[in-house]
């Protein structure tokens, strides 16, 4: 209480330098020091832990949020790095960033720590009481960390001064993009349902909030790297038909036997990848976990570290928009509409359809973007084990690579019952063509 | 039959706090965001209900009703033994069948039961009880009997771990299920109920009809991990063992924050209304042939009956709501079950209503509700926790309670002047169980029979017990008929309408108030 009362009080001394005070004083207890990874990995954790609760954090919201957390990173690190370049002005709308004071010693665990906790806190200013309450505390445990790693006093200011500037800049950018405020969770307060047959109707009576799609204007905010959401756009849909010879039926009518006889496995399938907001950390944060996994088992070096989840994060960002594009410029039925209009009224997915159109499929797009980063990063294959489900009681899965694990993601979504075969096919494509933009990004010198 | 048709018979209240008597606030910060639970009921034997609110971080208080049948609200803070801090929910149950009403007690740390020693006055029984209250963020609550027991069988629910630091998250604790011990003196040493999932609400309740009541229990989708709405077997000699989907359970993950119970007219089985954030439940069992043992299998009816009261439907906040404590009570006395509903923002979360007034829903004859809050003038937007329906005044209508976080709780007298008749009923017996918990009360007047649960729990961190009321339209008189808690049918009997009455095994009601 002495502690907080006093940082309270003196809200014109940087945090560290109250800490530092209080430390010198006794009131606070020395923190073992810590390493620029394990802040990184504590955030990262802890954001995919404030996806999950945090109720506007639906998946195209958490794969921007995911994008601007890995940037800030990446920044952090290199900006002090001989071997990494700067992505200011390599992203859409990010001038050059704040750079270090030449010949002056910083802190890596401090610059890092300051600039995410200063995105985490835009990012998540509207997560619940549980959510705020471990953002502070992990900004205080490892602040204290941080004092008792040996710098000095000075070097810590600097170091904090820098983080500050570097997350103001990259807040300041975030905010222009389109996707920063979410209203009603992101459903609109009005929408006009596009008449016809094939258009996307509600699928969840039940659900008030759900009788509109979700962000339907997500297609058009700003992009990180491809340069528009139309970008990598896709055919069109098989023309709708109810004539049992069409390619239409065809496909939704494989989508309704492979739910009807779904194996064992195929449930455990569905049940791993289906990613649900409020559920999970969803599609983004599953890739996300995936990374911070890989990077524990492998021993990543931080640049590595950072170099995979910014170059992640901006893929699935720019993939969610891609996507819902061309989700709503085609704005196509779901699969139980039309099973349960032409084929079996009766009939019932295995997991629960999202509120927004079908084609092409959200997990299958960004999880393409998401493994052709990966593959360029790290090649293909490249054998991991996945626990992110584990807490849910999931057994964890392993994969000969990224590219398995994105193919077995999209084909998730046919045994879910969510998807035709298409939307997962050509999403998988429009991903890798999503990804080719991150991949592109200049990272290493 | 005179029914709550448009706005004739909305009811009407009159806010009453400033010279009832009643302040308390339910105060603090984080662990403090759960509960705030109000309990009405007789501590004095006058009949008139008394109140025990719980205050948070701050003392809980009693309140001893001090009004005049038909007057105005008036209660007198009294220092009673309950005055702990911590404290998030009471429910009355008279546990040792003294005839004394006792008070179970949650709390951020020890959960204490408190025996009731008459006028209004409680000390703390653990020990002598053998209860171990353990230390644990208790939020949820019920009872029951199991057969043949002399002692009830107590079911504590418990939220996060508090001391699971920056992450709670997955840190749900253990709910526990207290069974009378051999020597009969107080309660066994507890089994846990797991998997538990962060439980806000439980009801022991007969949901079959079988003779012997499930438990459910309502869970916080926000801090359990691979967790689900939950209803226990718990039967006498065995160990309590989870409805699986084998047996008809479906799975459905809400924010669950309160269970009310209702059985609309001419039904049997019990309905239940699960409060949580944006879309609440209505859940109707669904219907199977005539004959066949009921399945554990719901039907959310919530949104088709106009019940679903995901968010403000007045003022200018349009955001989702946040509700907690419902209560089923008829408050225009025609007969049917209106829906009581307290809302509040968790704590400033943006996404949500901040401006979150209660709702109360009247029933319509076709089992549909009507938003009538506003009009009947209970729409408060302080930020709403536990409340209690009762009859404070003692004069046929229901009358209202709401505790509120970080400010103070609010009375409201039901002054509605065309009003249906009304009896109003306690069931009073000489074995263990003196309240009849696990009874059921059936109303017939006109064509129509209204049956009604007796049990302990539910709700929101709190509870009532003692009146159980009725509403009779235009009906001056009504057939009622009482299935005692050991399955025993009692006779119809006819009962003049607008009286208080005991009903006891065996005798002929007796009106208690004249």
């Amino acid at each position: 209480m002495v502690s907080s009362r006093f940082c309270a009080l003196n809200i014109t001394l940087g945090k560290f330098f109250c800490v530092l005070a209080l430390l010198m004083m006794g009131f606070v207890t020395p923190a073992a020091a810590t390493s620029a990874e394990d802040v990184l990995h504590k955030w990262f954790s802890l954001s995919l832990s404030l996806i999950r609760h945090t109720p506007t954090y639906t998946p195209p919201v958490a794969s921007r949020g995911l994008a601007y957390l890995g940037v800030t990173a990446y920044e952090a690190v290199a900006s002090g790095s001989s071997k990494l370049q700067s992505l200011g002005r390599q992203l859409t709308g990010l001038n050059a960033l704040p750079v270090r004071e030449v010949g002056q010693s910083y802190d890596e665990a401090v610059v890092l720590d300051v600039a995410l906790a200063g995105v985490m806190r835009e990012l998540f200013g509207n997560t619940g009481p549980s959510g705020q309450q471990a953002i502070s505390r992990l900004e205080d445990e490892l602040k204290k960390a941080a004092l008792s790693g040996g710098s000095t006093a000075e070097t810590l200011a600097r170091s904090e001064a820098y983080g500050r500037a570097l997350a103001k800049q990259i807040g300041d950018w975030a905010d222009g993009d389109g996707g920063a405020t979410i209203e009603n969770m992101g459903f609109p307060w009005t929408y006009e349902l596009t008449k016809g047959p094939e258009h996307w109707v509600p699928t969840n009576p039940l659900a008030r909030q759900q009788q509109v799609p979700l962000l339907p204007k997500w297609g058009k905010n700003r992009p990180f790297a491809m340069p528009a959401g139309t970008s990598c756009p896709l055919p069109p849909p098989h023309p709708y038909s109810e004539d049992p010879s069409s390619a239409f039926y065809k496909e939704a009518y494989e989508t309704y036997q492979t739910a009807k006889t779904l194996t064992p496995e195929q449930k455990t399938i569905a049940f791993f990848w289906a990613d649900d907001a409020m559920a999970s950390p969803t599609p983004a944060g599953h890739w996300v976990s995936i990374v911070l996994q890989i990077a524990e088992h492998d021993h990543l070096s931080l640049e590595q570290q950072v170099d995979a989840l910014a170059r992640l994060g901006v893929a699935m960002a720019d993939a969610f928009i891609g996507c819902w594009h061309e989700k709503y410029r085609y704005d196509l039925i779901r699969p139980i509409t039309y099973i349960r209009r032409v084929i079996s009224p009766d009939w019932q997915p295995f997991i629960l359809t999202p509120p927004f159109p079908e084609y092409p499929s959200g997990h299958s797009t960004q999880s393409g973007a998401a493994a052709t980063v990966l593959a360029a990063i790290f090649g293909d294959p490249y054998p991991f084990s996945d626990r992110t489900r584990e807490r849910d009681g999931a057994v964890p899965r392993s994969f000969n690579g990224f590219i398995d694990a994105a193919k077995e993601a999209g084909i998730s979504r046919l045994y879910g019952g969510i998807h035709f075969r298409a939307a997962i096919e050509r999403g998988y494509e429009q991903g890798k063509c999503i990804g080719g933009y991150a991949t592109s990004l200049k990272t290493w010198r | 039959m005179l029914r709550a048709a448009e706005p004739r018979l909305a009811p009407l209240f009159q806010e009453e706090t400033a010279q009832s008597g009643v302040t308390s606030v339910y105060a603090g910060d984080w662990q403090y965001m759960v509960g705030g639970g109000a309990a009405a009921f007789d501590c004095n034997g006058d009949h008139f209900p008394d109140l025990a609110l719980a205050g948070g971080e701050g003392k809980a208080s009693l309140f001893i009703n001090k009004s005049k049948r038909g007057g105005s609200l008036q209660f007198d803070r009294v220092e009673s033994g309950i005055e702990l801090n911590g404290v998030t929910g009471f429910y009355p149950l008279d546990i040792d069948g003294d005839g004394t009403m006792d008070l179970v007690v949650l709390r951020v740390g020890e959960a204490v039961l408190m025996r009731g020693l008459g006028e209004c006055r409680f000390e703390r029984a653990n020990e002598a009880w053998h209860f171990d209250g353990g230390d644990a963020w208790w939020t949820s609550f019920s009872a029951t009997w199991e057969k043949g027991s002399r002692w009830p069988t107590l079911a504590l629910g418990a939220y996060i771990d508090p001391k699971s630091g920056d992450n709670p998250w997955g840190s749900c604790t253990e709910n526990r299920l207290f069974r009378p011990n051999e020597q009969g003196n107080g309660f066994a040493t507890p089994l846990p109920l797991k998997p538990s999932y962060c439980a806000l609400s439980m009801l022991f309740t007969d949901w079959n009809r079988s003779g012997t009541p499930s438990l459910r229990i309502s869970n916080d989708r926000e801090y359990y991990e691979g967790g689900q709405e939950q209803l226990w077997h718990v039967s006498r000699g065995e160990t309590p063992r989870l409805y699986t989907d084998a047996e008809g359970w479906k799975f459905l993950k809400i924010w669950g924050m309160g269970i009310a119970s209702i059985v609309f007219p001419n039904e049997t089985y019990p309905s239940y209304f699960l409060t949580s954030m944006s879309d609440n439940k209505l859940q109707v069992l669904k219907s199977g042939p005539s004959d066949a043992v009921p399945t554990p299998v719901y039907k959310d009816v919530a949104y088709d009956r106009g019940a679903v009261a995901y968010r403000p439907y007045t003022g200018s906040d349009l955001k989702p709501s946040t509700a907690w404590h419902a209560q089923f009570e008829d408050v225009n006395n025609d007969g049917l079950f209106d829906l009581f509903i307290a809302k509040g923002n968790v704590d400033r979360m943006p996404d949500f209503a901040a401006l979150d007034p209660n709702n109360l829903l009247l029933q319509r004859p076709n089992g549909t509700f009507q938003e009538v809050g506003d009009v009947a003038g209970i729409a408060s937007f302080a930020v709403a926790r536990g409340a209690a329906l009762a009859d404070f005044n003692l004069d046929g209508k229901i009358d209202l309670v709401v505790v509120n976080r970080r400010t103070p709780a609010k009375l409201w007298r039901n002054v509605t002047t065309e009003m249906g008749h009304f009896i109003a009923l306690r069931l009073q017996t000489d074995g263990p169980n003196r309240d009849a918990i696990g009874a059921w009360i059936e109303v017939k007047h006109g064509d129509q029979v209204i049956r009604r649960e007796i049990s302990s729990g539910g709700g929101h961190a709190g509870g009532v017990n003692g009146f159980w009321h009725f509403g009779l339209g235009n009906a001056k008189s009504a057939d009622i008929r009482v299935i005692w808690q050991d399955g025993t049918l009692g006779p119809w009997q006819t009962v003049a309408a607008d009286q208080f009455y005991g009903l006891r095994p065996d005798k002929e009601p007796l009106a208690l108030l004249r």
